[in-house]
């Protein structure tokens, strides 16, 4: 079996959100709170975490976080390559192999971004990227980065954007009804969304995630210290993170038949074949969706559905909780439970998995979590509440 | 946009060839001597390991590859009438995809595999002018 199978666990979970432009505290104070209560949550001292983890260029250096956390030992401080959310499952990877390898015990995984602090996160993604041929096209932002990529996915490829428009529906459906999402109480109209402005063609601004002002922290530890403490634990399964050839920062330039997926493919192969799993006993996803027509080309990638049958699939009833056969994003996901670069997605793997989601799948024992699609690095883990 | 000085300018990487010949009006794309073109534009050639790059002009011919129309007034993008529809370009008899712009009068939705032409115009950005290939349904 291979060494990331069931061997560490998410034993505690904490999240602050807020609207973008609201927070209450800088982003240092508000991921504090996030990690003091993911620690609360497990019933663990946060001055014993000795490790830290983060993804998407965040600013808060760890040996920084020392002082108000009590850390007594910072032995592990990394981050996942990449400005965008690509790097959200890769997170809990990179954490693992910090436990199982010796050099930290207690790692905190962790995403914070408030807009007084940092700025805007899509200005800090395309500071990645930009360069003067894409200045010079007018390609400035990651909606129009994607909206290209979509085209080619429905036009050369033959996906019907109706499909996009059901993902998006579902996200609205989980998140109206999670207390702790943007859209809770909200009803969502979905001739409103058609009828919404254009950012890109073929994006409408509700084919778009919207930042949110949040942190959330995840303390991971090796299965068995998880399971002395005091909450189940959620452990990682497998996780993999990475690009292939003809795939990556290659101006436009990528493999042909890789040009409109999310970059997914070999991360699926890797985390299905390390796993012993397949698409068939995943109950239930969180699919990062930077935009929809992304959140689309990821559950083909990771064999979900084909170009062929994504609209026998990708359908609101078979999205939603408790009654499809494909739940996805059950707290609303980016689209609706919020946008803190997608560390809400892992947030809503961690609750379902306990039985604690807003719309519980029965009986979910399996997770999949879908990084960031369309990124130049992509990763993506499962997660159980058992080890099968 | 805030990009904290991270843009990479013309002429200071493994491209400047490409952007000194749209200046002189000259599409020039890089060719190992193995025959493999080079995009994005590299000091050596990941297939053969060779390290002599030629620059090779070819026409401002290709087809649509991908596109976008974008609506909302992003930043950097101040000189642009909006709509306005950028495109990834198939260069004939090479196969490099170039990003650019694509003229649309009408608005009429380009065509993926359409056949294009291109001419060198510039996009202004932040008050400076950047070689840009304007390219035209033919």
């Amino acid at each position: 079996m291979h060494p990331l199978y069931g061997t560490t666990a998410v034993a505690g979970i904490g999240m602050r959100q807020y609207r973008r432009g609201a927070s209450p505290l800088p982003e240092q104070g508000v991921l504090v709170e996030a990690i003091l209560a993911a620690c609360a949550d497990a019933g663990f001292d946060s001055a014993e975490v000795d490790g830290f983890v983060s993804y998407g260029d965040d600013k808060n250096e760890p040996v920084r976080l020392m002082p108000a956390l009590g850390t007594r030992d910072l032995k592990w401080s990394s981050v996942i390559w990449g400005g965008g959310g690509g790097g959200v499952a890769g997170a809990f990877g990179l954490a693992a192999a910090a436990i199982l390898s010796g050099q930290a015990s207690a790692v905190i995984v962790f995403r914070a971004l408030v807009e007084g602090s940092s700025g805007r996160l899509s200005a800090a993604v395309m500071a990645h990227h930009l360069n003067d041929h894409m200045l010079a096209a007018g390609i400035v932002a990651p909606a129009q980065v994607c909206a290209i990529r979509a085209n080619r996915m429905y036009e050369h490829h033959g996906v019907p954007q109706s499909v996009a428009g059901d993902l998006v529906r579902a996200s609205y459906y989980h998140g109206s009804r999670n207390p702790e999402a943007v859209a809770y109480g909200t009803e969502f109209d979905h001739k409103e969304m058609r009828r919404s402005r254009w950012i890109a063609e073929p994006f409408r601004l509700f084919d778009c995630s919207r930042e949110n002002d949040g942190a959330a922290a995840f303390l991971m530890v090796s299965a068995d210290r998880a399971r002395d403490l005091k909450k189940p634990p959620v452990y990682l399964l497998g996780c993999a993170n990475g690009a292939e050839k003809g795939w990556g920062d290659l101006l436009e330039n990528d493999d042909e038949q890789l040009y409109p997926t999310a970059g997914f493919r070999p991360i699926a192969r890797r985390l299905y074949a390390e796993t012993g799993l397949s698409p068939a006993d995943i109950d239930v996803v969180q699919l990062y969706e930077n935009f929809s027509a992304q959140g689309v080309a990821s559950l083909i990638d990771h064999g979900f559905c084909t170009y062929e049958n994504v609209a026998e699939v990708v359908r609101f009833e078979n999205l939603i909780a408790p009654t499809g056969k494909l739940p996805v994003n059950t707290g609303g996901g980016n689209f609706a439970q919020g946008f803190i670069h997608g560390i809400g997605t892992a947030y809503e793997a961690v609750k379902q998995l306990r039985g604690e989601s807003a719309n519980p799948v029965a009986d979910a024992k399996i997770c999949l979590l879908a990084g960031g699609p369309g990124a130049p690095t992509v990763s993506s883990a499962i997660f159980g509440n058992d080890v099968p | 946009m805030d990009c904290g000085g991270l843009i990479m300018h013309a002429n200071d990487g493994a491209d400047a060839p490409y952007w000194n010949g749209l200046a002189e009006g000259r599409l020039l794309l890089p060719r190992c001597g193995c025959g493999d073109w080079l995009w994005p534009a590299a000091n050596r050639c990941g297939v053969c390991g060779g390290e002599e790059v030629q620059w090779i002009e070819r026409p401002m011919r290709g087809t649509i590859f991908s596109w976008t129309r974008t609506w909302h007034r992003f930043g950097f993008t101040e000189s642009l009438d909006l709509p306005f529809v950028s495109i990834v370009a198939t260069v004939d008899d090479c196969g490099i995809r170039l990003l650019g712009r694509l003229d649309d009068p009408d608005q009429v939705d380009p065509v993926i595999g359409g056949a294009i032409s291109g001419r060198v115009g510039a996009t202004r950005v932040e008050g400076r002018d950047i070689p840009t290939i304007i390219w035209s349904r033919s």
